[in-house]
């Protein structure tokens, strides 16, 4: 399949702080890719380097085929981007500025733009500036959507919004889904765990993991053993074991590389085991976990995967 | 073409008001401003309340001149910082806008609300003056041109480093500070005796071209890339040089060889010059602060100008020998001798020497090669009328008015005041009769009178001087507009000849005078000035060609 975005060794320096490190990364044509961590992480970064609003300080980035660098003029016709940090012209009503737009694009669907606008109830008689956040969005998105674009590029589209403007948006987003690739950035799990095909993890530049929802889902299982005395734990652990604790008879930790062989696997650590369980993992107690091992890390570790996962 | 008009259209809509508003003062200018031309009219407004009524027209008049640069430089931040260029939030980095349409719709936007007001302004202000605007079109267009350099290409380069309007005022405030100050380093660096050489000052020129292509590129490269610490260090770093560097460029500029090139010995020297100790200014002194220099006045006379021909000094050299074997060379240096023309002429030749030069040469007897550049310059037209009592226009010239002094009765006319289109006049010698009883007192023929005369004008001319208003007030006075016995202003009467003699420049020269026996000046410190006497020396005099 082919990639809407590849990125090789994508890095990005603001003065001595190093915001993106090397980062390689494939979205497929068709997915819908969300690129998750804290806040800093360096999401909203890697989407400015890929939107040419950012030079990279080294590597490369393509996106729909073209270098990241000559991204302009009429490459952005295929492209949609939305940011919640976007400055827009406020001065202008949510009808002009529809009509603004509309002259830019050679694909500009009237019909979508009508049914956008009902859907999202925009007042197109209302300037930006007297919108509320909720709307501002709703108006960026509709904005967006209109011209069909073979890739959408949201930069934390939902933050602060409500729950019902943030449904509204994924409703229309995942409308749009068949048609396009959309990669979006946010610190939410739970607003992208419902719709997103592909996941990456970034923690302070670095992409820690890049792959498909249902592989994560699978590779993460919380593990509880139960011995039949108390022990303490081994000295050495695998480096795909995170957040191992012990409490009295009973030892706890997430299993970052699960498959068939793990029950037996755990059982040679812990040959008085009575009992283990190996239970799924909801998407926000995976990046917990991933990011408490990752700050757990020694400084001089700081460069080794924290976890082994598919990052392309 | 349409991206460009889609944008243009959109930054037309929305800044309506600002362009209201900057047509609106440009319209108030062109109205009002011919009120600040003393004309036939402000004959009889010379005193009391109407003088203050004047007064006050030259104040709204120049207050007009300064709003309108002021508009524009509020037009043009509007219209720049509607696509903004720095920073990374902005709504169109990421919108099919093509770079080279959006500079296009910003220009066409500036050529719309700028340049066209402008350009009609300054046509209406021709058409008042008494000229005829579609004769001047290219006058016009360069003047647009030199306004584009030196205000609107820079502070639409400004405008693109700059991402808001409180930003870019602050750097322009910061621009100017700076400029005050590397002046004041400039001050200090510079020869004291500096003036621009006529017809060498490439400096200049290159200065003003430096800082087209300055900002010239700062837009491209901003537009075309974003660059903005690269535009801002082009922008600001190398008029900074520029400026650092001016003082060394004009003293490579007056050691310069091509100085000696464009002022060729002629083989048959257009001027006679010989030392003349007796003039009246030999016996003059003069002031210089203490800045390690002093002045030596060295009166000359010439003589054996052709008759309709002028010799314009442009530039003086010194060679002086000692007996102990000193031997010094000054740079060509810029001076303000009179002109030569036919018959015989007294001018000092002024020449600055460093003041430990000076020590090591006072007491001596020295040998002296003064150089002199010359321009010289022969009548190509003369217009001869009798005074008419309004307005009367000088073919090749400009246009004049009859002018009221202060002193003298409403109704009579003491000098005269002339207006050009767009440039300085040619190179022209006035020449007028005065009459020293009121016009409507019984007096002998006018022509009888008391000569005047003026020169204005200049041989290096632009096709148009840098000015927002396309009409120029040509300053003179004319020489014995005082009548000694009373100390009264003398008249000019209607009807009483005047002359407009205008001079082209033909070639350029140099010849030179050997001094022998020369004693420098004495001087004397006092009250932390230093006073430059001119001194009694005995002479030989050789006029020599070089």
């Amino acid at each position: 399949m082919n990639s809407a975005i590849l990125t090789q060794s994508l890095s990005k320096t603001f003065g001595q702080t190093l915001a993106v490190d090397r980062l390689g990364l494939a979205v497929p044509e068709g997915a819908i890719y969300a690129l998750v961590g804290a806040n800093g992480a360096g999401k909203t970064t890697v989407i400015k380097l890929l939107m040419n609003i950012f030079r990279p300080t080294a590597g490369s980035a393509q996106v729909l085929g073209i270098d990241s660098r000559s991204l302009a003029g009429k490459a952005f016709n295929r492209i949609g981007y939305v940011s919640e940090n976007q400055d827009m012209p406020e001065w202008m009503t949510v009808g002009a500025l529809l009509d603004y737009y509309r002259a830019f694009y050679p694909t500009w669907d009237r019909a979508l733009e009508q049914q956008l606008v009902r859907q999202f109830d925009l007042p197109l008689q209302r300037k930006l500036k007297n919108l509320s956040r909720g709307m501002k969005m709703k108006a960026a998105f509709a904005s967006s959507l209109a011209y069909r674009p073979p890739l959408i590029v949201l930069d934390e589209p939902f933050s602060g919004l409500d729950p019902l403007v943030r449904d509204e948006l994924i409703e229309g987003l995942i409308e749009r889904a068949p048609e396009t690739t959309i990669f979006l950035s946010s610190h939410d799990l739970a607003e992208i765990e419902s719709f997103s095909s592909h996941i990456g993890y970034l923690e302070q530049g670095r992409l820690l993991f890049s792959e498909e929802m249902s592989v994560l889902s699978d590779r993460f299982r919380e593990v509880t053993v139960t011995l039949s005395v108390p022990a303490p734990l081994p000295a050495s652990l695998p480096p795909t074991w995170l957040q191992a604790q012990t409490v009295d008879c009973v030892v706890r930790f997430v299993h970052s590389a699960h498959n068939d062989s793990t029950a037996a696997e755990i059982a040679q650590f812990f040959p008085s085991a009575r009992d283990i369980s190996l239970d799924p993992m909801p998407l926000r107690s995976i990046f917990l976990a991933v990011a408490k091992a990752g700050r757990l890390r020694a400084p001089s570790q700081h460069n080794q995967p924290a976890v082994k996962g598919t990052a392309a | 073409m349409s991206q460009i008009l889609h944008i243009f259209y959109k930054d037309a809509r929305r800044f309506w008001g600002e362009i209201f508003l900057s047509v609106a003062i440009t319209a108030a200018f062109a109205w009002f401003y011919p009120n600040t031309w003393i004309g036939p009219d402000h004959i009889h407004g010379a005193m009391g309340s109407h003088s203050v009524a004047s007064y006050n027209l030259q104040i709204i008049g120049g207050f007009l001149l300064a709003l309108v640069p002021v508009s524009w430089w509020l037009l043009i931040v509007r219209v720049v910082h509607a696509e903004t260029l720095v920073g990374d939030r902005q709504f169109w980095l990421t919108r099919p806008y093509e770079w080279p349409k959006l500079l296009a719709a910003k220009l066409l936007f500036l050529l719309a609300f700028l340049y066209l007001p402008i350009f009609i302004a300054q046509c209406a202000l021709l058409a008042e003056a008494g000229f005829k605007p579609f004769s001047f079109i290219p006058g016009l267009l360069f003047n647009l041109l030199l306004l584009t350099i030196v205000l609107v290409l820079p502070i639409l380069a400004v405008a693109t480093v700059t991402s808001n309007f409180a930003r870019m005022t602050l750097t322009l405030l910061g621009v100017f500070v700076g400029i005050i100050a590397l002046g004041a380093v400039v001050q200090r660096l510079m020869p004291n005796h500096f003036t621009a050489i006529a017809g060498a000052s490439y400096t200049t020129q290159g200065a003003f071209t430096l800082a087209f292509c300055v900002c010239a590129a700062v837009v491209v490269l901003q537009y075309a890339l974003r660059r903005v610490w690269l535009a801002r260090a082009l922008l600001y770093g190398i008029p900074a040089l520029l400026i650092l560097a001016s003082p060394f460029a004009e003293r490579i500029q007056s050691h310069h060889p091509r100085i000696d090139v464009n002022y060729p010995v002629a083989a048959n020297p257009p001027v006679q010059l010989a030392f003349h100790p007796l003039s009246p200014s030999y016996q003059t002194y003069e002031t210089w602060p203490d800045t390690g220099e002093v002045l030596i006045h060295t009166p000359l006379q010439g003589t054996g100008v052709a008759a309709g021909t002028v010799l314009v000094p442009d530039a003086v050299k010194l060679e002086v020998e000692a007996p102990n074997g000193v031997h010094w060379v000054s740079d060509w240096q810029g001076t303000a001798m009179p002109k030569f023309l036919a018959g015989s002429q007294d001018g000092d030749a002024v020449v600055s020497i460093p003041r430990d030069r000076y020590e090591q040469l006072k007491s001596m007897p020295l040998t002296m090669h003064l150089s002199v550049a010359f321009s010289e310059a022969r009548e190509t037209r003369v217009t001869r009328m009798p005074l008419p009592s309004e307005d009367f226009s000088v073919s090749g010239f400009g246009v004049c008015s009859p002018l009221a002094g202060f002193l003298s009765p409403f109704t009579q006319a003491t000098g005269l005041l002339c207006r050009s289109a767009l440039r300085d006049p040619p190179l022209t010698y006035i020449g007028v009769v005065w009459s020293d009883t009121p016009c409507d007192a019984p007096h002998p023929e006018p022509d009888q009178g008391v000569q005047g005369a003026a020169w204005v004008g200049s041989l290096d001319r632009a096709p148009a001087d840098l000015d927002i208003s396309s009409v120029q007030q040509v300053h003179f006075t004319l020489s014995n507009s005082i009548y000694e016995r009373s100390n009264v202003p003398r008249h000019l009467c209607p009807g009483s000849p005047v002359t407009f003699t205008e001079y082209e420049r033909v070639s350029r020269t140099q010849t030179s005078v050997t001094i022998h026996d020369f004693h420098l000046p004495g001087v004397k410190v006092s009250d932390g000035q230093t006073h430059v006497f001119t001194t009694t020396t005995t002479t030989t005099e050789a006029p020599k060609q070089k």
